[in-house]
């Protein structure tokens, strides 16, 4: 894994460890939302979603439009994709860590077999 | 039952409690199976201090191009062959591997590997299927552009 692969990861892992911020992934998983109609199902403030928004968006979790005034947030497939990505890895490191495990284990009663 | 955060891998080998436990905390056979495919565990970059509070660090390389992931974690609990536990306190919150080796009676071991605080897991099933969903809505929308 590359060094910068690893910082967006620890970025994504960051966002992903706050109960607030998977809500609004959840959410935007529905569809695009402003601010506004993210804050609407929480007891916080704009100003307190916009910060959970920053740290989304610097993750590449999201992405919000400079086309409009209230700047819709949408949901960022490819940030996504990375993390998933890396959940399927870590299976598969278990998976092979285990597989070789089996493998000496195999040897070592090899090597105590009466010969 | 696996929590948000939380990961759990289920695994029979043929061999004794004590087989697999001295499997995953001596150097000699760490360096054996540890790293994943494509990688190596040197020896020499194999620490274990095997007490609660001592160090279980390996280094990985990889096969082809040499680079090196090392894992530094430290043991929080060496129960002989039950359980082992450790902590990597570099990764994201303190994520915690906890393996706990069960004799079947039969000459066989289950041993299920838990982890709690990892990273990505923190995203519950829900979420995941929001995902899912908005990666197939993506796709779709990807369709939709090339077709038309």
């Amino acid at each position: 894994m590359t060094a910068l692969a690893t910082d967006e990861l620890s970025l994504s892992f960051a966002a992903l460890a706050d109960p607030t911020r998977r809500a609004i992934l959840t959410r935007l998983s529905a569809g695009e939302a402003t601010v506004g109609q993210l804050a609407e199902p929480f007891a916080l403030t704009q100003q307190a979603i916009s910060k959970h928004l920053k740290v989304l968006e610097r993750a590449g979790l999201i992405s919000r439009s400079r086309a409009a005034q209230a700047r819709p947030c949408r949901i960022e497939p490819a940030g996504l994709e990375l993390a998933a990505d890396w959940v399927d890895r870590h299976r598969q490191l278990w998976h092979e860590r285990y597989n070789r495990l089996d493998q000496h284990l195999a040897a070592l009663q090899a090597d105590d077999s009466p010969t | 039952m696996t929590q948000p955060g939380e990961f759990t891998y289920c695994r029979t080998h043929h061999a004794s409690r004590e087989v697999l436990f001295d499997c995953m905390t001596q150097p000699e056979h760490l360096t054996r199976f540890w790293g994943p495919d494509g990688t190596t565990t040197p020896l020499d970059g194999i620490t274990v201090d095997l007490r609660p509070g001592g160090a279980f660090e390996t280094v990985m390389v990889s096969l082809s191009d040499g680079s090196q992931f090392t894992m530094r974690a430290v043991f929080l609990e060496v129960s002989r062959p039950e359980r082992l536990v450790w902590t990597e306190p570099d990764v994201e919150g303190g994520m915690v591997t906890t393996i706990t080796f069960t004799d079947l009676g039969d000459g066989r071991t289950e041993v299920v590997t838990h982890q709690t605080n990892v990273p990505f897991m923190y995203a519950g099933p829900e979420t995941r299927k929001g995902f899912e969903t908005s990666l197939r809505r993506f796709g779709d929308y990807i369709a939709g552009l090339t077709a038309g």
